[in-house]
């Protein structure tokens, strides 16, 4: 589309905003056309998502305006921005369970019969026609609970469409998700701009950002950099990274390989399920291990098994040459395997506790058997922070403050920070941006070559082909196939994690 | 190297406030009645507020590390009778103390492990111990009162230097608290669990022993709240240590310290006890009737949680 034709729906002009320490947003004006995909890039706490919170009304900004169809406010609440047409796809949305579909794209706006009761009827026909009209396969009294993580992602963007929005924001929808789902994001997004939905798009997958903007702005700090259009899809994302950063990257990473040693895990017939396929596999001295399969394929179902915090139903491990059975986390660490969870908010945080403490958890012991000593601890994780470029005001600032990609990191230094043989990554760098993730792939490289051993979860294709030495690709529960060296590709693992029927 | 701390955390807190709020009163009560004011008088505030500054201290341990412990209030029955009714028998008075601490610590213990290894909610089974300590101990006692034959009074009503033993027992175990949950391991990690038990236990930390320890840890505490109560009563009933459990989640409440856990701080809890002290001598000395003290203190308690809501909110 040719966006200087249409009408600009939201304006802002030099907002800002501070947070105790940091300057989040400074002097950001910004223009979003109807019709348009305006994507949002740059680095972890360059402060996309608090422009986000600014436009829905969770934040209020310091100064500045928001101009929405011409009229200005100087702060947006969160009633005033829905009743204008905002509507946001958080990454951590509250779908409830054990509700259907229909029942949750409709809470809160339920449609109700004479006798002011809930009208099923009315809510499924409904559901089914918006499902329909965007082309998707999703049944609408199917329980949330039972979806998958990508299809609960299209609930959201249903739930939100479900109210007329006039203006789609979605941060970081699609690092949930594999090449596969993603590209059914994707495809949505643009179907709903042809109906003159705007869509404000944060991702930091440069690649799908340039296939699917047409106009891209660059945050550094809290400012803005640039802004690029994209009408042709083909902006040179060097010089968007260059611009991220403040000095060239490259969006591609070359991982040197390291010398392979000795085998020092061995996972014979694990089961997990009564019913379920046995589990062989084998990692050896600095080797990088890559899982590969769709999201729900039982991977990391597989890695929690291994570290003993799932039970499991029967199968060995050996480990440096002696058979074990850790029963629960605290036996697997102190073998020397440790593990990366996936949800850095359920499982990788304690949000209520400050960098300080949530890096050291693991490692605890290392600061002293009964007293801690403070200073130490401080200065141990400053080296960490300095390290992984942890963007922080504070080392005392609790976690949950920090942005996405921070709290990410913050869970990588937390194993890092303790001597371990084997480590588990579990979608290592999601939410991270290219400069960071280079600084982790950089990181995990380091480990391998000083003779540890890494097992890699990752739904992003490429981080997995350019890590791994070997991939194993897991459907259905089971490891369908082992692939090696070059026949490590794009096409081999989708061919083998996909189910055929 | 620049690690920095948030510089003004301490004015934007709920323990200044709250120290705003007892200078307050205290200001307002020494006006309208100067005695209120000397040295005695605070002294006395604290020998008042100690039995329930000793049990916060335990109640703020549990609360933090997502746990409680309403069955407080029987074990401070059970074992001030138990050692009453030993005293009575013929037992010296030091085994008989003994054995109070042994059977605070063992309903502590026995807490632990049905919490911990049954998944029981902490709320629902320390609420059905407490029946059980109270019944206990109403089974010991008769349901009669019990007098201490014996004489042990220096906990109670002892001096040192000048000082009130009462004041210093619960200065110590305050300070003791600070110094377990802030500067130690075992602190660290309860912390931890109470923030989110998920992340504690990956993090290999053995979440059941911890819960098991902490509240043997509280049982510790609560046998030495009921000794300092026995030592100042001199006489005990089975239900002399009802409603403490309420009062201590009300001061430790009021402090900041959250049910959620993970959350609060000991001068918090601290400066809560005190208030409840203050506010309960102040209307002492001005002669309000106790029917009204109570409806005061609820208004505080609602008060408190809905002033630490409103900073929340305001994020
Ligand atoms: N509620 C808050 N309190 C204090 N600081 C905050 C708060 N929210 C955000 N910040 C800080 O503001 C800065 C910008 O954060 P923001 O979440 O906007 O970054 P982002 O660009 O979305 O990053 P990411 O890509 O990692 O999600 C960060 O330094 C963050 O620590
Ligand atoms: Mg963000």
């Amino acid at each position: 589309m040719n966006v200087k034709d249409s009408e600009i729906i939201i304006q802002t002009k030099k907002l800002s905003k501070s947070f105790p320490g940091v300057k989040a947003l400074s002097d950001f004006s910004f223009e979003l056309y109807q019709g348009e995909i305006h994507c949002l890039v740059g680095e972890n706490g360059a402060g996309k998502s608090t422009f986000i919170k600014l436009l829905t009304g969770a934040l209020h900004p310091d100064s500045g305006e928001i101009i929405f169809n011409g009229k200005s406010f100087p702060a947006l609440d969160p009633h005033t921005a829905q009743a204008l047409g905002i509507q946001v796809i958080y990454q951590e949305n509250i779908l409830v369970n054990q509700m259907s579909v229909a029942e949750n794209i409709f809470v809160g706006c339920e449609k109700t019969n004479r006798f002011g009761l809930i009208d099923y009827k009315a809510i499924f026909g409904e559901a089914q026609k918006i499902i329909d009209s965007l082309g998707i396969h999703l049944a609408p009294k199917a329980l949330v609970e039972s979806l998958s993580t990508a299809d609960q992602q299209f609930v959201k963007i249903i739930k939100a469409l479900a109210l007329n929005p006039k203006v789609l924001i979605m941060d970081e929808p699609t690092t949930m998700f594999n090449a596969k789902d993603a590209e059914k994001v994707l495809k949505l997004v643009r179907d709903i701009t042809t109906q003159g939905i705007s869509v404000i798009y944060i991702s930091h997958n440069l690649k799908e950002v340039s296939q699917i903007a047409d106009r891209i702005t660059v945050l550094r700090d809290g400012q803005f950099v640039n802004c690029h259009n994209n009408e042709d899809k083909n902006v040179d994302l060097n010089v968007i990274t260059k611009e991220m950063v403040g000095r060239p990257v490259s969006i591609f990473y070359e991982r040197e390989k390291s010398e392979i040693g000795d085998v020092i895990l061995e996972v014979e017939n694990l089961k997990l399920t009564r019913s379920s396929t046995p589990i062989n596999f084998q990692l050896r001295r600095g080797e990088i291990l890559g899982i590969a399969g769709m999201v729900g394929a039982g991977r990391t179902e597989i890695v929690r098994a291994i570290f003993g915090a799932d039970k499991k139903v029967g199968g060995t491990l050996v480990y440096k040459g002696k058979r074990v059975n850790p029963r629960n986390p605290a036996e697997a660490i102190k073998l020397g395997i440790g593990m990366i969870t996936e949800d850095r908010q359920k499982t990788g945080l304690v949000l209520s506790m400050n960098i300080i403490e949530n890096t050291t958890l693991v490692g605890l012991n290392k600061f002293g058997r009964i007293i801690l000593k403070l200073k130490k601890e401080a200065q141990a994780v400053w080296n960490f922070v300095e390290k992984l470029n942890i963007k922080t005001p504070s080392l005392r600032k609790e976690v949950q403050f920090l942005s996405g990609g921070n709290q990410q990191k913050t869970v990588l230094a937390k194993w890092l920070y303790k001597d371990i043989d084997v480590l588990i990554f579990d979608e290592p760098t999601r939410g991270i941006d290219v400069n960071s993730k280079t600084e982790i792939y950089k990181l995990m490289s380091q480990l391998v070559k000083n003779g540890k051993s890494i097992i890699m979860i990752s739904s992003d294709l490429i981080e997995l082909i350019a890590m791994s030495d070997r991939v194993l690709v897991v459907r259905n529960g089971a490891i369908s196939s082992e692939i090696q060296g070059e026949q490590i590709t794009e096409k081999n693992i989708i061919a083998n994690a996909i189910e055929v029927n | 190297m620049n690690v920095r701390v948030n510089d003004l955390w301490f004015f934007k807190s709920q323990s200044f406030f709250l120290v705003l709020v007892i200078a307050l009163i205290s200001i307002v009560a020494g006006i309208l009645n100067p005695n209120f004011m000397t040295k005695s008088n605070m002294f006395a505030i604290f020998q008042q507020v100690a039995v329930l500054g000793i049990v916060t201290m335990s109640m703020v341990l549990l609360l933090i590390s997502g746990l409680i412990d309403l069955s407080v209030g029987g074990m401070i029955g059970l074992s001030t009778v138990i050692i009453t009714k030993l005293v009575m028998n013929g037992m010296s008075l030091e085994f008989a103390l003994i054995t109070g601490v042994l059977v605070c610590l063992l309903c502590g213990f026995l807490n632990g492990v049905i919490v911990s290894k049954t998944k029981v909610v902490p709320l629902i089974a320390t609420l059905g111990m407490s029946y059980v300590y109270y019944g206990v101990a109403l089974v010991i006692s008769g349901g009669l009162f019990l007098t201490l034959t014996m004489d042990f009074d220096f906990l109670g009503r002892g001096k040192i230097l000048g000082i009130p033993v009462l004041m210093i027992i619960f200065l110590l175990v305050t300070a003791g608290t600070h110094i377990l949950l802030k500067f130690t391991t075992y602190g660290r990690r309860i912390v931890a669990m109470g923030g989110n038990e998920e992340v504690a236990f990956l993090a290999g930390i053995n979440v059941d022993r911890y819960k098991i320890m902490n509240y043997t840890l509280s049982g510790g505490l609560i046998a030495l709240a009921s000794l300092v109560l026995l030592s100042r009563l001199g006489s005990v009933l089975a239900n002399v240590g009802n409603g403490y459990e309420l009062r201590a989640l009300a001061a430790a409440v009021i402090g900041g310290v959250t049910f959620e856990g993970g959350r609060g701080t000991v001068l918090g809890a601290f400066l809560g006890v005190i208030l409840l002290g203050v506010v309960a001598n102040a209307m002492n000395i001005l002669n309000v009737s106790s029917y009204y003290q109570t409806v005061v203190l609820g208004a505080i308690i609602v008060s408190a949680v809905v002033i630490s809501n409103i900073g929340k909110i305001k994020g």
